[in-house]
């Protein structure tokens, strides 16, 4: 015997209204991602502003290339999903 | 352990906005008793001192605009009736008195009473209620907006925050969950709708983590493939957008004033994704659960809960007191689905007190740990003391024929 099928009605038409103001949570979404983006540029402003005369031991370099491949992986990661 | 643990491979967890438990399921009392919803006769005064009474005329949309306040010093008045003062006790008499102060207009201020009749009206949520498990006691973590209480349901813990505010990662010691699943070598992931709706846990985790993260898509994908992580979290469309190719992609979070019947719609497609998948089906349980309340009326006392060692400041709350973070917010519809699940299981809350478990969202992090971390993962206070609920799963599987499927096209 075939299982139970409940029927989903559809969502009334004239719901979608992008133009809606929008609420307290997205506007604190927004804010959010306006944070995080300038953490993301003083993270990179950071690492640009390193002296590469200052790169002396391996160890120096290694720090300085996982930062910066850390930060270009995920660029090109977001870039890869679109 | 019973059968059903012993062939849970995911846990799936849906979490939806602002709606209270009786405004969406209060209903379903009047033909099952067991669950704690609406007798008819709840009630609040209004500011003219009034007395009104709950109604079944909740509406899809348009009816709870502006959004009913659920920020602190709002959901505070709600529970008490009135201002922080002496001998003040929780009532959950002050609804319609804060959503007056939204509205200006008495009469939509009734409003805030409303409540769906459930079968008719939201045939998915209503129906996974009584055909699998629903929560007569889960809570949000605290009277307070969404941010705060979803970090409760990634971290275990607000780290503090009562409010929308950024909240940033004091205690770096509490992992997330999905953190603590990779570092274990387990598999956990965030799916959120699209990149315009995109996740509500920004800065800690997109910031740090983008890997964690994937679209419904990619969902709806691994479930088809057999690719699902053991730990999902998934979150709705947040927003109104063009879709890519010009169409219309509706918020599907419920969050007033967005459209209930969307998110119904959204309910069943996550379902429906896991259930067409026989092998999926058998391995896996679904947790379909709100944030908060959103403002709306629900009749069941918040009850106390144990402090997880920080405080929010008069300030902070808004209320012109310190929180402890020693009481919860209020109850939010909690559904959980599995083939293992007997039909009509209801799990009791603060109506049976000899028999009633607890549940908040720390319950959600504290149960993946318990199960695939064996609990090693270093836990918060509040998790440590949340009740897990994969206890629901039993040793007998019900018939493919006896599990509903939801038919989307309609």
């Amino acid at each position: 015997m075939p299982p139970k099928v409940i029927a989903v009605p559809k969502t009334d038409p004239g719901a979608y209204n992008p133009n809606r103001p929008a609420g307290k949570l997205l506007q604190a979404q927004a804010l959010h991602m306006r944070e995080a983006l300038i953490r993301h540029v003083h993270e990179l402003t950071t690492l640009l502003n390193i002296d590469m005369q200052a790169l002396k031991t391996e160890a120096d370099v290694s720090a300085y290339v996982h930062r910066a491949t850390t930060l270009l992986h995920t660029r090109a990661g977001k870039a890869a999903r679109k | 352990m019973s059968a059903g643990l012993d062939n849970l491979k995911h846990i799936v967890v849906l979490m939806m906005e602002n709606r209270s438990f009786d405004h969406m399921l209060g209903a379903l009392r009047q033909k099952y008793p067991k669950i704690n919803g609406l007798t008819g006769n709840e009630s609040n005064p209004d500011t003219k001192g009034a007395i009104v009474k709950v109604q079944q005329k909740a509406q899809f949309q348009s009816q709870l605009d502006p959004d009913p306040d659920h920020h602190f010093p709002g959901v505070d008045l709600q529970i008490f009736g009135a201002p922080p003062g002496p001998g003040r006790v929780a009532n959950m008499q002050g609804f319609v008195k804060d959503y007056f102060s939204q509205t200006k207009d008495v009469t939509r201020s009734h409003n805030i009473m409303y409540y769906f009749d459930s079968e008719k009206d939201l045939p998915v949520l209503s129906t996974l209620a009584t055909e699998f498990a629903v929560f007569n006691g889960w809570f949000s973590s605290i009277p307070g907006p969404t941010i705060c209480n979803r970090a409760f349901a990634h971290y275990g813990t607000s780290f503090g925050q009562v409010g929308m505010d950024i909240f940033y990662i004091l205690d770096t010691a509490v992992l997330s969950i999905y953190e603590r699943m990779i570092q274990a070598g387990h598999t956990a992931k965030i799916y959120y709708y699209d990149q315009p709706s995109s996740t509500m846990e920004i800065v800690n985790l997109l910031k740090n983590q983008p890997q964690i993260f994937g679209t419904l898509d990619q969902f709806i994908s691994d479930c088809a493939g057999n690719t699902l992580p053991e730990y999902s979290f998934i979150e709705p469309c947040y927003n109104d957008h063009p879709g890519p190719d010009g169409g219309q992609i509706l918020a599907s979070d419920q969050h007033p004033d967005h459209n209930v019947r969307e998110g119904e719609r959204f309910i069943a497609n996550v379902y429906n994704a896991i259930r067409t998948n026989p092998t999926l089906w058998q391995n896996t349980v679904l947790l379909v659960v709100y944030d908060e309340h959103g403002g709306i009326y629900d009749h069941v006392v918040p009850p106390a809960c144990t402090p997880d060692g920080k405080t929010a400041s008069a300030d902070a709350t808004g209320t012109g007191e310190p929180f402890a973070f020693d009481r919860l917010g209020i109850r939010v519809p909690a559904v959980l689905i599995s083939p293992w699940i007997p039909r009509g299981t209801v799990v009791p809350g603060t109506e049976d007190p000899a028999n009633a478990q607890i549940f908040e969202h720390a319950s959600i992090p504290a149960t993946v740990t318990n199960f695939f971390l064996n609990g090693d993962a270093k836990r918060t206070v509040r998790e440590q003391k949340a009740n897990t609920f994969l206890g629901l799963l039993t040793d007998q599987m019900r018939r493919d024929d006896d599990c509903v499927v939801f038919n989307n096209l309609q």
